[in-house]
């Protein structure tokens, strides 16, 4: 009730004052946020991890024996007090090979309990020749879900011992909490590093025994790993089962005696059996040659049989040939009648001619002679006409002499003198005629008379001829069907023998077929001669053979006897997670934010208290008149006080909560996100808040903020209220150190030696500017710097140092000749500038304890080494040789060993094969570790010239089709194992570091907050002290532009001095974040470039102009009326 | 004729929501070049407002103010600026030097933007601090530190020289030899001085004398002979 007037004052003053009121919770969150955000990284990291150990129950304890672990031993260390959960398992590493690649695993059975798998492609496998692979295989791209994977071990009997069946079918991808990081540590199998692991279910090991048994202890669960509490409660299991060691491990002894022993009566009870299986081999072979004997007989018998049936044969064909010629005599007899009877034809054809000729003429002489006739007789009758005519006449002429009337009544006519004439003459010629007539006629019935009996004659004879003719036709005939009848005889006499020959052909066949069945038949004799003799030879090979391998068998029974009388006590390893690679190198990773968490938040924390410590003193400055009659009216000490203490825990609790709430949700996220890129495996990130964190920061900034609100109080309260209400003398001017130095001093203008002296005159907010500019500008560098040296990585590892382009892998156990041609190959390639051998293999260096895996390079020419690889001191940069003198090891592995030239290292392949060797020089390297080796060195250090398996190569341009091409070219070829890039690695490192760029959007926001909170805040104070002073100046006529570069003048320096300071700081804290922050196998770049102080201050003085301009309006606002009031 | 300086009906109000309070309520006057004149009256009754207003530092709300024949009533801010840096030498009540700066470097502050300015070290030599220049204000009396004042708003060369109680927080003789100096200067030269004071004591001092109550002018009177300073007594 009596305090409510100061309660309205609170809260009028808060919301009067609110720009105060804000920064003041700005910085506190801004403190609270880095200082808890940052350091709860640290645990965040612990606690995420712990979660994905705990689900996935990682082990807490692994035994190992050195002779395999046991059922008996599961048993006995199950019993042990303290153990939940005992698993026994197998792990062997393996050579495993994918299509072209050969992936070097670690092959273990399924787990059931302990150290489950999270998959995360496909299924887990259920029956033999189905296996789990580590998704890291499939990100790489090694292999696929479906692929099939051939195990192998050093040789086929040893894979035999060690798993059922060889291939097996990836059936699905998986995580094991064994593994948070990439890396998969060492093995002596392929090229030294593990690629993976293979799970198989434990159905397929064919082991005798367990090669190690995973523990979880009672309670580790509940416990966070990484802190004393679990690892002082495992370590005593581990003493616990350490205790059991000795009576297992003399049982384990037992054990192989015994099984010894009973396989040295089965190796006896073997040679026994083969001994036994070369007498019936004997045995068999004499009944071979029995068998043989009976069938040669046989055969003989056959023989002869055969040269019977040839002779009967032979004979048969001779019976046969004669038959032909008679044959062939009567077809030519036959022929020849033939031929007779054709002429005989022919010539009775010709005499029938003949004859018909003789018909044709007689019938002609007939004809002529009936013409002859018919014409005599016509002759004939015209004689008699014309004596007929003669008469008439004759009668007509006489009875013209006769009177008329008579010749009327004899009808005949008076002929006229003229007829008479005529007649008369007719009667001449009529005459004439008959005369002629008559002397003819009787000349031709002559000759007719002649003609008939020649015709007649003639005639006959033809009869004659003709029936002569007719007999010889008959006679030919005859002979015509005598031939026919001989001709069929003969046809069938040629049946017959054809049917014979026939037969006879018949029977060459058979008898050709028996002959060559006599053949075949002796051939097989032959064979089964040469094979029966095969056998004896074989018998006696494998009798020799074999009976030397009875003898070795003896011996080895004999060796393992004495062997087994010589085994040494087998012996446990306990081994907690300490063991494990990354959960050792996460917890020092977790650790190393934690170093950082520790100083680097520290900066916030300072200038935060700093800018509560002024702003709330300034505060306190400003009210001293209110307090002065706060005091004079009564009130207590504290509640004046409590105002200015609760305007202070207001704000800084505020800015408290938020702080957490921002800094441990957000920052940690951030951070661990940017190491998942290491821990790829880690399944998420817990951020919850952590009271401890949450609770020191806030408690602390709000101490800070409280105290100095106090303690600015503190004077005031002491005070009599009378000198509250006088006003405070005014801080009086002095001379600053530089106008000792008039030289300096009088170059000045006006304006800077006022801003100089001013700057001087408020010392705390002089240094606290430079401080918080300082912070900011250290912050940005840091930001930047982190990201120059991670590039460094990328462009002075691949660009300056290892600038080969290409490197082949090529197999060790590849023929000579086939490296030769691949070599000659390469760099006769018109793609490669230049090619070189190398050996390069993954090593251990050891010094002072210290133990780190590396590659060993050995150039074949280590003169030309510096094409492909530039050794060099990286302070001085100057390159060096690599001489035959010691070995040339990589800095950050010198700065690990803690070795530098001189001194000597521990080389170890593996634990038999390790040699010394002194260090003569160190290179700047900035990506994994190396050791350069000349051949020489080599050769003296291990006895032996070094294998080349590896080319590397410089190619005519960094072209990314150029290198898919030769990648495509080589990559099939024999002898080849892998093509690698520089560029690709490169391009991995620079995408595997991209995620840092969070970090440093984080760290450049944080400087522009903190840059903005310090100056703003600063300046408002600064104005507000003199705001009389400014009130002054704008009354002498100063421009609103003046009076704020009177001002910014003062900023602007400050800004330069905070940079300056920023640059120191910004170096240091640098320099500490990457030394603390690099992993083992990186080494960041020391450097901060050139660009990035450019930006950072080009960044500090934005941020410093922000503030400026926000002040040139503060400025404005000021009342020239102030410059008349008193001082307060 | 018409004044070096002219006041017309110059009111200067204040809006308290809606109550309109007056600060000056229709000021006039008139001043001759070369005068030395006081301006009295009690507190509250609105002296400072007018100096403020002569001086550029605050604006009327009505009326016109004539200052060598320009209206400096109708200026904007940054002629306001230019006008008091070239035209008007301000001496304050608590003096207002630059703590920081030494008696000298007070007097270059100013003179650094003026157009014409005087010598520095003349000035202070004028007002007797030759041997002190080298002092900061806080190793000076406050007569001293008045004086540093009255050099850094004489060096300016200014038309007007406005003094705000220039006594208000020195001893009676120091006062007093404030009030020579700065009748002196207006004598020797003919600077045109107002001095704006709660004491009428030295009103006889001035060759005009304003009097003013409750924002108004109640009363103005010309001083035939100004009695110097020495001879006052209060």
């Amino acid at each position: 009730m009596k305090k409510r007037a100061l309660h309205k004052d609170f809260y009028r003053e808060v919301k009067k004052t609110r720009n105060r009121f804000l920064s003041i919770l700005v910085i506190v969150a801004l403190g609270v946020a880095f200082f808890s955000g940052v350091r709860v990284s640290n645990p965040d990291m612990v606690l995420s991890a712990d979660k994905f150990y705990d689900e996935n129950r990682l082990m807490d304890i692994r035994v190992l024996g050195t002779l395999g672990v046991t059922d008996e031993d599961v048993q006995v260390i199950s019993q042990v007090e303290g153990v939940e959960t005992v698993e026994p398992g197998y792990s062997v590493d393996m050579l495993g090979d994918v299509g072209e690649h050969q992936l070097a695993l670690q092959v273990m059975s399924m787990p059931w309990e302990l150290n489950q798998i999270t998959l995360k492609e496909g299924r887990f496998p259920q029956k033999e020749g189905e296996c789990l692979a580590d998704s890291r295989l499939l990100e790489i791209g090694l292999l696929q879900v479906g692929d099939t994977i051939t195990l192998k071990s050093d040789s086929e009997e040893e894979t035999k011992d060690l798993i059922r069946e060889t291939e097996y079918v990836v059936v699905g991808a998986g995580v094991s909490p064994l593994y948070l990081s990439l890396d998969r540590g060492t093995t002596k199998v392929g090229s030294g590093s593990l690629d993976g692991f293979l799970l198989l279910p434990a159905k397929s090991f064919a082991m005798d025994c367990y090669t190690q048994i995973c523990v979880a202890a009672q309670g580790a669960r509940e416990l966070e790993s990484y802190t004393e509490a679990y690892d002082n409660l495992v370590d005593e299991l581990v003493e616990r089962i350490e205790a059991l060691e000795e009576e297992q491990c003399q049982l384990r002894y037992a054990q192989i005696q015994q099984e010894g022993a009973e396989k040295i009566a089965e190796g006896e009870e073997e040679i026994a059996e083969g001994e036994e299986k070369l007498a019936d081999a004997r045995k068999e072979l004499a009944d071979g040659e029995k068998k043989l004997a009976d069938a040669e007989e046989e055969l003989a018998d056959a023989r002869k049989e055969l040269a019977d049936g040839e002779a009967t044969l032979t004979e048969k064909e001779k019976e046969l040939s004669d038959a032909r010629a008679e044959l062939d005599d009567g077809w030519r007899q036959l022929t020849e009648a033939k031929e007779k009877l054709v002429e005989g034809t022919r010539k009775i054809e010709g005499a029938y001619k003949d004859y018909e000729a003789g018909a044709a003429r007689l019938r002609e002489g007939r004809t002529q002679w009936e013409a002859g006739q018919a014409e005599y007789e016509k002759n004939e009758t015209q004689l008699s006409k014309l004596k007929q005519q003669k008469e008439q006449l004759e009668g007509i002429l006489q009875a013209q002499q006769l009177s008329d009337e008579e010749l009327a009544a004899l009808g005949l006519p008076r002929l006229t003198q003229e007829e008479q004439a005529a007649y008369e003459e007719q009667l001449i010629s009529l005459i004439a005629g008959i005369t002629q007539l008559e002397a003819a006629l009787p000349e031709a019935k002559k000759q007719l008379e002649a003609a008939k009996a020649e015709l007649l004659a003639g005639e006959q004879q033809l009869a004659e001829g003709k029936a002569l003719l007719d007999q010889y036709n008959a006679q030919i005939e005859q002979g015509g069907s005598e031939a026919i009848y001989a001709e069929r005889d003969l046809e069938e006499a040629e049946k017959e023998w054809a049917e014979g020959n026939e037969k006879i052909l018949d029977a060459r066949e058979e008898l050709a077929d028996g002959k060559r069945r006599l053949a075949e038949a002796e051939e097989e004799l032959l064979r089964a001669r040469e094979e029966l003799s095969e056998g004896q030879q074989e018998y006696q090979e494998a009798a020799d053979e074999n009976e030397p391998k009875i003898a070795d068998a003896k011996e080895k029974i004999a060796d393992a006897k004495k062997e087994l009388s010589e085994l040494e006590q087998p012996e446990w390893y306990v081994l907690d997670r300490q063991y494990l690679q990354t959960y050792v190198e996460y917890g020092q990773d977790a650790e190393r934010i934690g170093a950082i968490g520790e100083w680097f938040p520290a900066i916030f924390f300072l200038v935060a208290a700093l800018v509560c410590l002024t702003t709330m003193t300034r505060m306190v400055e400003e009210e001293r008149t209110q307090i002065g009659t706060l005091k004079a009216l009564g009130y207590s000490n504290h509640s004046i006080a409590a105002k200015y203490i609760l305007y202070a825990l207001l704000s800084s609790v505020v800015g408290s909560v938020v702080g957490v709430l921002v800094g441990e949700r957000i920052l940690p996220l951030v951070i661990i996100n940017a190491y998942r890129i290491l821990y790829t495996n880690l399944p998420q990130v817990l951020t919850p808040l952590d009271v401890n964190y949450s609770m020191t920061s806030s408690l602390l900034a709000i101490l800070c903020t409280t105290v100095a609100a106090l303690a600015a109080c503190y004077k005031e309260l002491f005070s009599v209220p009378a000198a509250l209400m006088r006003p405070v003398a005014p801080k009086a001017g002095k001379r600053v150190f530089l106008e000792r130095l008039p030289f300096l001093w009088r170059r000045l203008n006006f304006s800077y030696k006022a801003t100089v002296r001013n700057l001087m005159r408020y010392k705390k907010r002089f240094f606290m500017t430079i401080f918080g500019i300082g912070g900011c500008m250290a912050l940005l560098l840091v930001g930047f710097g982190i990201k120059d040296s991670i590039l460094y990585i990328g462009t002075v590892q691949f660009g300056e140092i290892c600038t080969y382009d290409i490197s082949f892998g090529v197999e060790e156990d590849a023929k000579r000749e086939e490296q030769e041609g691949l070599f000659a190959r390469i760099s006769g390639d018109g793609r490669m500038l230049s090619a070189m051998w190398v050996r390069e293999a993954s090593l251990d260096v050891e010094a002072g304890g210290v133990i780190k895996s590396g590659y060993l390079v050995v150039p074949e020419q280590p003169g030309e080494l510096k094409d492909y690889i530039h050794l060099r001191n990286r302070s001085r940069q100057e390159a060096f040789p690599l001489t035959d003198k010691g070995v040339i090891i990589t800095e950050k592995l010198a700065k690990l060993l803690d070795v530098k030239s001189g001194d000597r290292i521990w080389l170890k392949e593996d634990e038999t094969r390790q040699v010394e060797v002194e260090v003569s020089g160190i290179a700047e390297n900035y990506f994994l570790h190396y050791v350069y080796m000349s051949p020489r060195v080599y050769e003296e250090l291990y006895g032996e010239a070094p294998v080349y398996n590896a080319i590397y190569g410089n190619t005519v341009s960094q072209d990314e089709k150029l290198e898919e091409e030769l990648r495509r070219d080589y990559t099939k070829r024999e002898a080849i194992s892998n093509v690698t890039f520089v560029s690709t690695m490169a391009q991995r490192v620079t995408d595997m570091l991209k995620s840092m760029d969070t970090i440093i959007y984080v760290l450049v926001i944080a400087a522009g907050l903190l840059a903005f909170v310090v100056l703003y805040n600063l300046n408002n104070i600064n104005v507000s002290e003199r705001k009389r002073e400014l009130a002054t100046l704008k009354v002498l006529g100063f421009f609103d532009g003046e009076v704020s570069a009177y001002v910014n003048r003062e900023n602007v320096l400050l800004t330069l001095f905070g940079a300056a300071a920023g640059v120191i700081l910004g170096r240091f804290l640098h320099r500490f974040i990457i030394v603390t922050a690099e992993i083992d196998m990186l080494m960041f770049g020391r450097e901060i470039a050139g660009m990035s102080y450019v930006y950072s201050v080009l960044l500090t003085f934005l941020f410093s102009f922000i503030v400026n301009a926000v002040m040139h309006f503060k400025l404005k606002k000021i009342d020239m009326v102030e410059s008349m009031k008193s001082v307060e | 004729m018409s004044g070096f300086v002219e006041l017309r009906q110059v009111k200067k109000l204040y809006q308290m929501g809606e109550v309109t309070i007056p600060a000056v309520d229709g000021v006039d006057f008139e001043i001759q070049r070369g005068e030395f004149v006081v301006i009295v009256g009690p507190s509250g009754a609105g002296k400072t407002t007018v100096l403020n207003i002569l001086g550029g530092m605050d604006t009327c709300t009505e009326g016109t103010v004539l200052v060598d024949g320009e209206d400096i009533s109708s200026y904007k801010n940054r002629r306001l600026t230019a006008y008091r840096r070239d035209e008007i030498g301000f001496v304050f009540q608590f003096y207002n030097l630059v703590q920081n700066l030494t008696a000298l470097e007070n007097v270059e502050l100013a003179l650094q933007i003026s157009k014409d300015p005087l010598d520095a070290a003349q000035v202070l030599g004028e007002v007797g601090l030759s041997e002190r220049m080298d002092n900061f204000p806080a190793q000076l009396s406050g007569g001293e530190q008045q004086r540093v004042a009255i050099a850094r708003a004489l060096a300016k060369n200014p038309k007007l020289l406005l003094c705000d109680e220039p006594t208000g927080a020195l001893d009676y003789n120091t006062g007093k030899a404030i009030l020579k100096l700065l009748q002196d200067t207006c004598r020797e030269k003919g600077m045109t001085v107002i001095v704006i004071t709660h004491n009428s004591a030295i009103a006889p001092m001035a060759d005009r004398v304003i009097r003013i109550k409750n924002g108004r002018v109640s009363e103005m009177l010309l001083n035939e002979h100004p009695i110097p300073v020495e001879q006052i007594e209060w």
